[in-house]
């Protein structure tokens, strides 16, 4: 699904990610672990084009969508409008279809009541599954997950454990998810990488890993 | 007390001349504005959009206003009339200003915005236009008040090349009556009024706002 050769980013001389070489499969939950400044988000920003990495290659089968850290919903426009404002620029059918996916999506996602509502009156889960939604729209075959469980409390990390696995089973979506939360990541993930100094420090699979936690932490 | 009130009349038959080169130079000003601040984020443009900002914030309003209504006939072949020169020349240099004020409001906004329409493949047209603007016009609208009141002051000069705008009919009746006390406080009465007006239209738009800033 992904094939990423001997990437290479350098930020004012300083290597950011040191040739990382990676296949992550179809339809898997894939961890990207590691301390502050390892260069999670810039690995993940390469694969968005995001960002322009120096050396290496990224093949991508399909369409990407990419939910930030901070969510990055437009406040000017309503649930609806930040939902269908992009897909109704391309969709010749207008806005009809895309706001029946709409509603279809906010109500898998729980949110249908906030559908006429201003970003700045939802809270942080809130604001996270229709920054979810928002991706979704997209019909994306990989979804790239920056940071989703920062500043969330520890009941609405589950349910983005739960939202993000419904996901990745029904729509068949591969997911990445960079995160410093190694709990967040051992329960979600079908695989983990750590990043350490831009470099893959650990590549583990946290099913058959004991105390995948505690072993990913001594590499920390 | 007849003097007065023919005094004040004479005086704010200028106000016509005052809001149409205030107006116009406005509309000419945000237009241009909008068009520098973003052919800046282009990298064939920004040389030259900086170059013509540099210049008109460089040289004075009057000399622009002077260059626009006695040059331009001998380069393009007519003569401007009055109105139309002074509202050009206004709007342009306000575009400069207009154009800074803009910068500050787009450098504002998160640079994720801009990922996020990138993100989504929202054309450029439509990122700048439905994202970018609305949220840019909001934070700097405060900003723009300030400029349409200083535009409406900067509009005196007009009377430099002939204008009759309040400021000019003010200093008439002073030369013809050897008052300046009086006429000089009707046209400051003018100018106040007008800047309030402004004012109350600006907080009265302002307060429609219909979303916290920060989601």
């Amino acid at each position: 699904m992904l094939k990423i050769r001997d990437i290479c980013k350098v930020f004012n001389h300083i290597k950011i990610l040191k040739n990382i070489s990676l296949d992550i499969k179809k339809s898997s939950i894939f961890g990207i672990a590691g301390p502050s400044g390892c260069g999670k988000s810039t690995f993940l920003r390469c694969i968005q084009k995001l960002e322009c990495f120096d050396q290496g290659t990224i093949e991508c089968k399909g369409r990407t969508g990419f939910m930030f850290q901070d969510f990055q919903l437009f406040p000017h426009m309503t649930v609806l409008q930040n939902l269908i404002y992009a897909p109704s620029l391309k969709n010749k059918g207008g806005k009809t279809d895309c706001k029946k996916q709409a509603e279809d999506i906010l109500n898998n996602l729980g949110i249908a009541s906030k559908i006429n509502e201003y970003p700045s009156s939802l809270s942080g889960g809130q604001k996270q599954r229709v920054a979810l939604a928002r991706s979704l729209m997209a019909k994306p075959d990989i979804l790239l997950c920056d940071e989703p469980t920062s500043g969330l409390d520890v009941s609405t990390i589950m349910d983005v454990i739960f939202l993000l696995k419904s996901v990745n089973k029904q729509l068949n979506i591969t997911i990445i998810i960079a995160s410093h939360d190694l709990d967040f990541l051992t329960k979600i993930s079908d695989r983990i990488i750590l990043l350490k100094g831009g470099e893959i420090a650990v590549d583990i699979n946290p099913l058959t890993c004991d105390m995948p936690v505690d072993f990913l932490k001594k590499y920390y | 007390m007849n003097k007065i009130i023919s005094n004040f009349l004479y005086v704010g038959s200028g106000i016509g001349l005052t809001l149409k080169l205030t107006f116009g130079g406005v509309c000419i000003g945000v237009t241009g504005g909008i068009l520098l601040s973003i052919l800046r984020y282009s990298t064939i443009g920004k040389p030259i959009v900086n170059a013509i900002i540099s210049i008109l914030r460089g040289t004075p309003l009057l000399l622009q206003l002077s260059f626009i209504y006695f040059i331009t006939p001998s380069i393009v072949g007519f003569r401007l009339d009055l109105l139309a020169a002074g509202t050009l020349a206004f709007g342009v240099n306000s575009s400069a200003y207009i154009a800074e004020i803009f910068r500050a409001g787009i450098e504002s906004l998160p640079k994720g915005q801009f990922e996020a329409a990138q993100t989504l493949e929202i054309p450029r047209f439509y990122m700048w236009k439905d994202i970018i603007l609305p949220q840019v016009m909001i934070n700097i609208f405060p900003a723009m008040i300030n400029e349409i009141i200083a535009l409406l002051k900067e509009t005196v000069l007009i009377a430099m090349i002939g204008g009759m705008d309040i400021m000019r009919r003010a200093q008439t009746i002073a030369v013809e009556q050897y008052e300046y006390f009086m006429p000089l406080c009707i046209a400051g009465t003018y100018y106040y009024g007008l800047v309030l007006l402004i004012g109350f239209i600006g907080k009265k738009i302002e307060n429609r706002k219909f979303y916290a800033k920060n989601s």
